[in-house]
């Protein structure tokens, strides 16, 4: 055995990634995992999930300062130092990937930073240095996509350079409604800029519940967000004063915009590792396909994550990162669900799992909804909740869950409940019946469950 | 989603043993799968059973040799067990008059004979069950696997129990209700010889509104027969015997068939039953009733 060889390789360092080398080290393999970056934990931890969320728990301080009036609580006029705020989010980022550095060492896996394209399907190329590998696990995640026709421009963002947090424009354009596109409105808005949200399809967080989602649309408008929805941003002019983006659609003209933010959505980067080398197939998206067992067509590489398609989600990467790990040392496992939960951390948060109202619709599949609005939460009252509603989608016949829709405060933590009940096959008498605490937010899907039933009181 | 409940645990474990959990679910009968199910899943036609009794060493006790049960005396086996222990059988008795059977079959027999068609007594109680079955609606209908509905037959075939080399088999007579005797005779000719050669085919047996089970040609005085699911009753048939019957004071020789039905008393009541087969009893007695 050459020195330069990996029982396992795994490719890319983020969520599905390192808990792919993690879990098979903890199987006992020796594992080496690869990532250009200087830090471990891929777009996940150095340049989405989790800087975002910082940036938006910010936010949200900045709205409740704001809004405290109504409490008798003022702050006097809100002011935000970027400079602080950014080496805040940084460290919070910098906490977490020194974290996995030091998961990584304790399981001996070994990090080499780097770009790796394969040669052969038992070879690859980092950076030059043949490596040789027994078995590989491609997780090389995704980035943003590009519009085609756009100018070269720094005033033109994509989410990372929006998370850099360099400046806060007075007038923000994003393009694309989608939950990348709300957190940053969200983000950007509470900043104080004036937002503009340029969504292609009928609504904002498409595939989204539209009742949930006319709430979220709601309160971004309260925010000051101006929502274009079934609109196409046809060109893009530069200019030294300013970005002019014309429109057409529902809302046809020109929007002037200090910076506009591209959220049009993520590209698999299935092509960067050279797969072909390896007989590995991939289609046309750059999307390396594999079955549940997260194999790809070539029997000892497997692929996880973003580079497998949608939905390109981390908590998803992470199971299939266990369960390649799991399969490449010969046990038997698959990423065994579609309720893959989908969470936008906007103000307020909007999280869904399973079917929605209208994908039943559409499906055929026979189904009845129940639903609690938040209006009549005690505890989304008592802790200045904005309008929420809890939405639950059910079989008529044996009021098994089949989908779950929560937009407000936490929908996001609250969602995780329904999940779980779905995933066990729970019915609305089994959540109506389980003892939620008085008074949460999470009593909201017991009193949805309730109300389908007929036996609600607190409506 | 699966319409099949299972728990994630649960997949991940079916999962490990290469257990096929549509297939397990279809096998117990269930919507649902727990963690004990993957346990070796025991079929529902298998009687509930603590089957400890049965483990002994016998040769401890004297000399024994061991033979094994065919595939086919297992799966009997089975579906009897679980018939007798989830039906709530009743057995009814009684007998009927066969001179005027018997006396037809005799002046018949120049022509069965010419027919080449033995005219059997089974024929003829074969007709009159069909007649009955027509008149009690009751007896010719099965309950849904929930017992929420009772499924009434607008037809009427027959299942004839014919003891073969390799174990019972129960093949159907079709339409007896519309049959003459002549077909009914030959078709159970055809059927029970078939049998015996295992050549009956899998669209000859089911779908009985009721099963006869003869001894007739062997012997007894009566048995306890097990209902066949899903059917509501069977009829069991033993010798004819000629027993003394008081005409007033006048004492009269007269043929008699002893006559034993077991029902589901989920469906059927004992008075229903007495009813039944007194009616048998009667157009077994008076053949020409059947036709009226």
């Amino acid at each position: 055995m050459s020195d330069n060889h990996a029982d396992l390789i795994v490719l890319g360092a983020g969520p599905g990634g390192y808990a792919c080398a993690f879990r098979a080290a903890d199987l006992g393999r020796n594992v080496v995992m690869v990532d250009p970056r200087a830090t471990l934990g891929g777009v996940c931890l150095n340049v989405g999930c989790i800087p975002s969320k910082a940036l938006l728990h910010a936010a949200e301080v900045i709205r409740e300062a704001r809004h405290g009036d109504d409490w008798g609580i003022s702050t006097g006029k809100v002011s935000v130092d970027l400079e602080k705020l950014r080496a805040k989010k940084e460290s919070i980022v910098a906490q977490l990937t020194t974290g996995l550095v030091g998961l990584a060492k304790r399981r001996k896996v070994q990090t080499i930073r780097g770009t790796a394209q394969f040669t052969g399907d038992k070879s690859v190329e980092i950076d030059g240095t043949t490596w040789t590998f027994d078995q590989a696990v491609i997780a090389v995640g995704s980035a943003p996509v590009r519009l085609p026709g756009w100018p070269e421009d720094d005033r033109i963002w994509d989410s990372t350079d929006a998370l850099e947090l360099r400046e806060v424009p007075p007038k923000l354009s994003i393009v694309g409604g989608g939950i990348i596109g709300l957190e940053m409105a969200t983000v950007y808005a509470a900043l104080g800029s004036k937002v503009t949200v340029i969504e292609f399809m009928d609504q904002i967080a498409p595939g989204a519940d539209g009742d949930a989602v006319a709430i979220l649309h709601a309160a971004l408008e309260a925010e000051g967000v101006t929502i274009h929805t079934n609109t196409k941003v046809n060109n893009v002019k530069a200019t030294k004063a300013t970005l002019t983006l014309s429109c057409e659609g529902a809302f046809e003209g020109t929007i002037k915009a200090d910076v506009a933010i591209q959220a049009v959505g993520r590209r698999s980067n299935g092509s960067l590792v050279a797969p072909k080398a390896a007989g590995i197939e991939m289609d046309d998206r750059g999307i390396i396909h594999v079955d549940a067992a997260c194999r790809t067509n070539v029997a000892n590489i497997f692929a996880i994550g973003d580079v497998t398609g949608n939905p390109m989600l981390a908590h998803r990467a992470t199971h299939q990162g266990h369960v390649a790990a799991e399969v490449a040392l010969g046990h038997s496992a698959a990423l065994d669900t579609s309720l893959i939960p989908s969470v936008a951390y906007t103000a307020p948060e909007l999280a869904w799992a399973g079917l929605t109202q209208a994908q039943a619709k559409d499906q055929g599949i026979a189904y009845k909804v129940a639903s609690f609005p938040w209006v009549a939460s005690g505890r989304n009252l008592a802790s200045g909740g904005g309008d929420g509603l809890t939405k639950l989608v059910y079989c008529p016949d044996s009021h098994r869950l089949l989908g779950a829709t929560i937009v407000g405060r936490n929908a996001g933590e609250l969602l995780a409940e329904s999940v779980l009940a779905m995933e066990m096959g729970a019915t609305l008498e089994d959540v109506s019946l389980s003892v939620h605490a008085h008074p949460t937010l999470s009593e909201t899907v017991g009193f949805a469950a309730e109300r389908a039933l007929g036996t609600l009181t607190d409506l | 989603m699966s319409d099949i409940i299972v728990p994630p645990s649960v997949r991940a474990l079916a999962r490990q043993k290469g257990i096929d959990l549509e297939k397990l679910a279809k096998d117990l009968g269930r919507t649902s799968i727990a963690r004990e199910d993957l346990d070796g899943g025991k079929p529902a036609a298998r009687p509930p059973s603590d089957t400890s009794y049965w483990d002994v060493d016998h040769s401890q006790f004297g000399p024994v040799t061991e033979e094994p049960m065919s595939r086919f005396a297992q799966v009997a086996a089975a579906n009897l067990g679980a018939a007798n222990a989830r039906i709530p059988q009743v057995t009814h008795h009684d007998r009927a008059d066969v001179s005027a059977i018997e006396a037809l079959r005799r002046e018949l027999k120049p022509e069965a004979q010419a027919r080449g068609v033995k005219l059997t007594a089974l024929a003829f109680q074969a007709k009159a069950l069909a007649r009955a079955l027509r008149e009690f609606p009751r007896f010719n209908s099965s309950l849904s696997p929930d017992g929420k509905t009772l499924i009434l037959k607008d037809y009427v075939h027959i299942g004839i129990a014919v003891d073969t080399a390799h174990g019972l088999m129960v093949p159907a007579v079709r339409n007896v209700d519309r049959k003459g005797l002549w077909q009914i005779a030959a078709e159970i000719f055809d059927l029970a010889s078939r049998a015996q050669n295992r050549k009956v085919g899998p669209d000859e047996m089911g779908g009985a509104s009721m099963t006869i089970t003869n001894l007739g040609g062997i012997g007894g005085i009566g048995f306890t027969p097990i209902v066949n699911p899903p059917e509501v009753a069977i009829l069991g048939l033993t010798r004819t015997e000629t027993v003394t019957v008081w005409d007033g004071d006048m004492p009269r020789p007269v043929p008699m068939v002893p006559l034993d039905l077991s029902y589901d008393h989920r469906v059927i009541n004992g008075a229903d039953a007495a009813r039944f087969v007194s009616y048998l009893a009667a157009l077994i007695a008076d053949p020409r009733r059947i036709m009226v």
